[in-house]
């Protein structure tokens, strides 16, 4: 079997040193951090001393909230300057005068990500177990969140790479990432609040399109659902609370997400692969025909 | 082995290389000379698929570089004007990553890192960061890795640009040696003397257009065709003078204490004729000697005169 050699030397070179054991450490200690916190704040407000399901419930989403957030701001600042990073140290040259394909480099450098991530994640585990000590929630269904962080980074991961390989500078790719990911959750929900101030009726029962791309609206459709739809963080979503009140059928909303964010990852390394690439081919409906 | 035919390249309006015409045979050293911004490395960077030209061809061996890019890219390599490395790579891992990319298998790569190391004289250096290592290190490194698939056409721009003497000589050292093993070789450099006693052929380009390109005698024809010459006499220096002012092909002459020195443009026996009357004409000759051509002044010429038009 033949690794990605891009993979191999980043995998080699990311693991290097103290620094990757320095970001584990310091992303578990946030994670802990947190739990703690809100563990404590949930035994003083019911002084109980029994245990019980529901509160770990509230940790549990605590602290899938925090790795949430954690991991979208961590993707695209592993990506966003894959590309771009290799052309301020010029060094992208020296790969691109190779066979290597540039679909490979792109690839490469966003699976090298990725793995970081789940280094992440995977880490994150004996904090999830804590929870896991009280009860209320199953393996499934934090295989089913696990799954989602995943696929989210991905998403995340490729729109860094994109940029990065559009942009000269890092920090242009940079803003441009984060920027593109702000709007994909601030943005899109700050629209479908005014659309619905303005077209729709408090008895309207449907999710506005553009939230499907919303990786936030993703997040909370799945914990409302591992909830049994009762969950209370939908509530300030416009349009989400509704929907989980029972009455909508069909595809859940976060495994709609999921499918947005795997297409358009598939477009992004496509297009960031073809934008590296010095000697492009003009793109060409007939050619196939010709043959 | 290399040909290139009615290359052009544009940026916008600007013409960068303008209908160029290069051939290189098999198992030949071009060097490649021109002032800055002349277009020698927007015509290497063709050849080595890293741009496109607006239209001409290039040809390795007899294949067309952007028709099957991918499979040229495995018989040239290419080494770059400016490069950076990757810091936190070992020497040998930096090698090893290239040599990874071109899938040559894990018994052999250490076989042909260590040949390549000894090649370039950095084997004492195997262990150390890339990042750490001096300018001339790494330009030998980065010539390494060019080499380690094996590739028939080593194209280099400027390898020798911020060495030092001694780093220039050895540079010039390890090219021999791969002239031996018998690599086609394109050379570039602004130093047309730098090149000379290297290469089997030379081409002189300027604003994008090839000014003069020939075996490296046909070049030192042309800088020999307008030599100087430098007379030495015991005495009769005027009479020396009038002597040579009736010659139509010597012109710029001046006169030193008892030395000539003049301009002069024809052959070895047009010289000797020269020796020949002055000598009838009695005037007491110490020596009659020909000034090195310089190379430099060839290149001067020859280059400004393409900045004029
Ligand atoms: N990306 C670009 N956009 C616009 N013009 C460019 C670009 N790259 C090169 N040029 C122009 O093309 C011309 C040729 O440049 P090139 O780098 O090939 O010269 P060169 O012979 O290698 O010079 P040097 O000896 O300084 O390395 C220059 O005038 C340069 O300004
Ligand atoms: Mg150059």
């Amino acid at each position: 079997m033949n690794i990605n050699p891009v993979l191999l030397k980043e995998a080699k070179v990311r693991m290097r040193g103290w620094r990757a054991a320095g970001i584990v450490a310091l992303y578990l200690v946030i994670l802990a951090l947190v739990t703690i916190f809100v563990a404590y704040d949930s035994y003083n407000n019911i002084y109980s001393s029994t245990i019980d399901p529901g509160r770990s419930v509230g940790t549990y989403s605590a602290l899938a909230v925090i790795q949430f957030i954690l991991i979208l701001f961590i993707a695209p600042a592993l990506t966003a300057g894959a590309i771009s990073g290799e052309r301020e140290k010029q060094t992208l040259d020296l790969l691109l005068c190779t066979k290597l394909p540039t679909r490979s480099i792109i690839l490469g450098k966003l699976v090298a990500s990725i793995s970081q991530i789940i280094l992440l994640i995977i880490a994150s585990l004996p904090v999830f177990s804590v929870i896991f000590m009280f009860g209320g929630i199953s393996i499934a269904e934090i295989a089913q969140l696990f799954m989602f962080y995943i696929i989210t980074a991905i998403a995340a991961g490729s729109i860094g790479i994109f940029y990065s390989s559009h942009m000269k500078k890092t920090t242009a790719s940079t803003v441009l990432t984060y920027g593109t990911g702000a709007f994909m959750i601030l943005g899109t929900l700050f629209i479908a609040w005014i659309y619905m101030g303005i077209f729709r009726d408090n008895n309207y029962k449907e999710i506005f399109p553009l939230l499907y791309a919303n990786p936030l609206v993703g997040f909370v459709s799945l914990i409302s659902e591992q909830f049994g739809g009762q969950g209370s963080l939908a509530g300030f979503l416009p349009g989400i609370g509704r929907t989980y009140t029972g009455t909508t059928k069909g595809m859940s909303p976060w495994i709609i997400n999921l499918i947005f964010d795997g297409a358009l990852t598939v477009l992004l390394i496509t297009l960031s692969a073809r934008k590296i690439n010095p000697v492009k081919r003009k793109i060409s409906i007939f050619k196939k025909k010709k043959i | 082995m290399l040909k290139i035919k009615d290359l052009v390249k544009t940026y916008g309006k600007f013409v960068a290389v303008n209908n160029l015409n290069l051939e290189i045979p098999q198992g030949e050293i071009y060097g490649f000379v021109g002032p800055n911004g002349a277009g020698k490395t927007t015509t290497m960077k063709i050849i080595s698929g890293l741009l496109t030209a607006t239209s001409g061809e290039v040809m390795v061996d007899n294949v067309d570089v952007t028709r099957n890019s991918r499979k040229i890219k495995e018989s040239i390599g290419y080494m770059p004007d400016f490069f950076g490395v990757y810091d936190d790579l070992k020497v040998t891992e930096y090698l090893d990553f290239y040599a990874s990319i071109y899938k040559i298998k894990e018994k052999e790569r250490k076989k042909i890192t260590d040949d390549l190391l000894e090649l370039v004289d950095l084997s004492n250096k195997r262990e150390s960061y890339v990042d750490s290592l001096s300018r001339g290190m790494k330009q030998r490194l980065c010539l390494a890795r060019s080499l380690i698939h094996n590739p028939k056409l080593l194209i280099l721009d400027e390898p020798a640009s911020g060495l030092d003497p001694r780093a220039r000589v050895e540079m010039k050292e390890i090219l021999r040696n791969l002239k031996d093993m018998g690599k086609t070789i394109l050379i570039s450099s602004h130093i047309l003397s730098e090149l000379a006693e290297l290469c089997t052929h030379i081409g002189i380009i300027d604003n994008g257009k090839m000014v003069i390109s020939g075996s490296v005698s046909e070049i030192m024809q042309q800088v020999y065709s307008s030599r100087v010459i430098k007379l030495k006499v015991n005495d009769k220096l005027e009479q020396a003078e009038m002597v040579l002012k009736e010659f139509p092909n010597i012109d710029k002459i001046t006169l030193g204490e008892n030395t000539i020195q003049a301009g002069f443009e024809g052959s070895d026996q047009d010289m000797s004729r020269i020796l020949a009357t002055l000598v009838t004409r009695g005037i007491p000759v110490v020596t009659f000697s020909q000034l090195d051509g310089n190379l430099e002044d060839v290149f001067m010429k020859v280059t400004r005169g393409g900045e004029v038009q």
